[in-house]
């Protein structure tokens, strides 16, 4: 395929989403991005969605999934809380510890895999468990609050949040696809049987992916905190949940990633994934309604790439 | 030798009637003080990480246990019936001798379940519904409820909201909470803010005033919509608890909407309006007294809070305690009973800052041992009286 075909077939699903958010707003009476709050909500929710995605890609790729990223997160966003609170930092080094602390947590979670080995999701539940309860503790079950705390507050800015996005992408396409490290992780991917008889050290490259992905939930957690000025706890898997709002990015994405880098494919994915976000904001939809054409979407989208063969020869017969 | 052994003889005996004597009288002494044995508790929870549900553990594992011979066990994180019918299995499994409860999935299952088993049963912070309360107030082993009637519930919402209807307020934003989960509290506190939009804008909504709004919410599938009332307008709403983006996007989006200038929850509305607040929007909230709600209030960014205080389910511990002592506490045709308490009010950081005080204290909290040791074994008059005297004011006479 050329490379402009490609890109414009890239470009296609997240133009579509756009288009249909748009009839759907405008049908409705109401414009889809009104004021800069609307901006601010799409680009928060598109970064985080991203750093979600990337962080669950990295090791569903490779046949772990990780249940924990979500308490990694929460964990990650408590300790650099309770820290910038107490010794009045800056938002970016609250960033910045959040991120070493998420980074240190998937480590961690990695070390415990490759140690104990027992199933990833066994292994995930229990870490998922752990830091919940982790985080519980330390705040005394009562979570962080700092929504009087203007200097953490001010950070969730549309150029603060464009900047982690950018920072996390060329991040990943930089590790994933232009080191050691990527061919190594890509050829795990693809067979880890034949890619572990050619030399390849499966658990470093494990461990690295456990610690690339905590470091993205650390970033996460953070941007989640700064949002609404506090964090509330969760426990019994209660942190479980921001997992499952990655995977029709994640699905979207790799769709995309057919005709450009798969990195940018799910960044196309998180934009689609606001897109619907802000449609829901903006027509105040019920968490029901929500709920239930978000299911809808996902669905529909796994069928269509189920039988996109079958398609492709009906269209070609008719 | 034979007066030796008549002297030796003679000594064994009295010391063998004094053993027993001792040993009689202790006996005696162990079954007669009911105090003298540890009585085990188990607690039935739903939630477990509110500020609300902590303050209130902490009141019994901080005070009431280092105070009174007792010990509490408490539930996992109930979400249905069927978990709480495992958590009361596990209880008298556990040898608990009563239940205060927390968990409202199945009251009358609990109820029922507790009665057949012989063991007591309270509910904290909560009331049966009437038709509930004719059916089980006879029971043995159910010893009554003590918590903020939906009457209560529903003026809290109407004292906050005339709060600053009083002040001149018209634009109005809401958050719902658990309402769209047909939670009754949150149903009543909502429509309980509605009554008093629709008095001083002298209007209705959608042909509702008054209790006539609970309905009307209702029949909504637990939903608030926008729309003017009288005067009085009702800007934007937020409902649920889904914590995605989307959900802080409305949330950011009813706290910045210029046609909004008061921010009113019926709980957690710290959590969901404090960070997107601007400067000089007005925000009124219903849920307790915590570090956190103060440092609000200091900061000015919450302005009214009715709260719950952390001891209010020390009455209803005495009460249960008093019926394992043997002293059921009973109406006079001797019935369970059913008493309501309300919440504490707090429209400044100074009173607030009071009520924390007291509220998160360990050592003197608002209802002490000493205050709760006059309920065990009381009247049913002398209970109700004690129990309805809640204000903060009337707890420190």
């Amino acid at each position: 395929m050329e490379k402009g075909k490609k890109i414009l077939s890239a470009a296609a699903l997240p133009v579509i989403v756009l288009a249909v958010c748009l009839l759907i707003t405008s049908v409705n009476g109401i414009t889809l991005f009104d004021s800069q709050l609307s901006w601010i909500t799409f680009t928060r929710a598109a970064v985080n969605v991203l750093l979600v995605t990337y962080a669950l890609s990295i090791n569903l790729n490779s046949g772990r999934f990780d249940f924990s990223i979500g308490s990694t997160a929460l964990l990650s966003s408590v300790i650099s809380a309770m820290i910038a609170t107490k010794y009045n930092l800056s938002p970016v080094l609250m960033l910045m510890i959040s991120v070493v602390t998420g980074g240190l947590l998937g480590l961690l979670s990695g070390f415990v895999y490759v140690t104990v080995k027992l199933p990833p999701i066994i292994v995930s539940l229990a870490m998922a468990l752990f830091y919940e309860g982790m985080a519980f503790t330390l705040t005394g079950g009562h979570g962080v609050s700092f929504a009087s705390n203007a200097a953490l507050m001010e950070f969730g800015t549309i150029p603060n949040f464009l900047i982690i996005a950018a920072i996390a992408a060329v991040m990943m396409i930089a590790v994933f696809d232009h080191t050691k490290f990527g061919y190594e992780y890509k050829a795990l991917v693809s067979g880890q049987k034949v890619a572990v008889n050619t030399g390849i050290r499966e658990v470093p490259n494990a461990l690295i992916c456990y610690l690339i992905a905590g470091l993205l939930m650390g970033a996460q957690g953070f941007i989640s905190a700064t949002s609404n000025g506090s964090i509330t706890m969760s426990l019994n898997f209660g942190s479980i949940s921001p997992m499952f709002m990655a995977f029709l990015p994640m699905f979207v994405g790799g769709f995309i990633g057919r005709f450009i880098n798969d990195k940018f494919g799910y960044l196309l994915g998180a934009v689609c994934s606001a897109l619907i976000s802000l449609v829901y904001v903006r027509m105040n939809a019920a968490s029901s309604t929500q709920q239930i054409v978000s299911a809808l979407l996902m669905v529909s989208f796994l069928i269509y790439l189920n039988n996109e063969g079958k398609l492709k020869h009906l269209l070609k017969r008719s | 030798m034979k007066l030796i052994k008549k002297f030796l003889v003679m000594q064994l005996s009295l010391l063998m009637a004094i053993c027993l004597s001792a040993c009689s009288s202790g006996g005696g002494s162990s079954a007669e003080d009911p105090t003298a044995k540890t009585v085990k508790i188990g607690v039935l929870v739903s939630d477990t990480t509110s500020a609300e549900a902590l303050s209130f553990r902490s009141y019994y594992e901080n005070y009431i246990k280092s105070v009174y011979n007792v010990d509490f066990m408490y539930s996992d994180e109930l979400k249905d019936a069927a978990a709480e019918q495992s958590a009361i299995d596990n209880f008298i499994a556990n040898n608990c001798q009563a239940i205060i409860s927390f968990a409202s999935a199945d009251r009358p299952a609990q109820i029922e379940k507790c009665e057949t088993e012989g063991i007591y049963y309270a509910v904290a912070t909560g009331t049966l519904t009437d038709e509930q309360y004719e059916q089980f107030k006879s029971y043995k082993y159910y010893v009554g409820a003590i918590g903020p009637d939906l009457a209560i519930e529903y003026q809290a919402g109407y004292d906050m909201a005339k709060f600053y209807l009083d002040q001149g307020y018209t634009k109005f934003g809401m958050f719902t909470g658990a309402s769209v989960y047909f939670t009754e509290m949150h149903i009543y506190r909502a429509a309980g803010m509605i009554a008093a939009m629709c008095e001083a804008g002298n209007g209705d909504y959608e042909g509702a005033k008054g209790m006539d709004i609970v309905g009307k919410i209702m029949s909504e599938g637990g939903n608030v919509n926008t729309g003017k009332i009288g005067s009085v307008e009702l800007n934007g709403v937020v409902a649920g608890y889904d914590f995605d983006d989307a959900w802080f996007g409305k949330l950011a989006a009813v706290a910045n909407d210029p046609n909004v200038e008061v921010l009113l929850a019926v709980g957690s509305g710290q959590t969901a309006f404090a960070g997107f607040k601007p400067e000089g929007k007005m925000l009124g909230d219903i849920d307790c007294y915590t570090a956190d709600s103060v440092g609000l209030m200091k900061a000015g960014t919450l302005n009214y809070l009715a709260g719950k205080f952390s001891a209010s389910i020390g009455p209803i511990f005495a009460a249960t305690l008093s019926a394992v002592y043997g002293k059921p506490i009973r109406t006079a045709d001797g019935n369970a009973f059913a008493l309501s308490q309300g919440y504490w009010i707090a429209t400044d950081a100074e009173t607030a800052e009071k009520y924390f005080e007291v509220d998160s204290s360990t050592t003197a909290p608002a209802y002490t041992k000493e205050k709760l040791d006059t309920l065990i074994g009381a009247s049913y008059d002398d209970f109700a009286k004690f129990v309805s005297a809640y204000s903060f004011e009337d707890i420190q006479k």
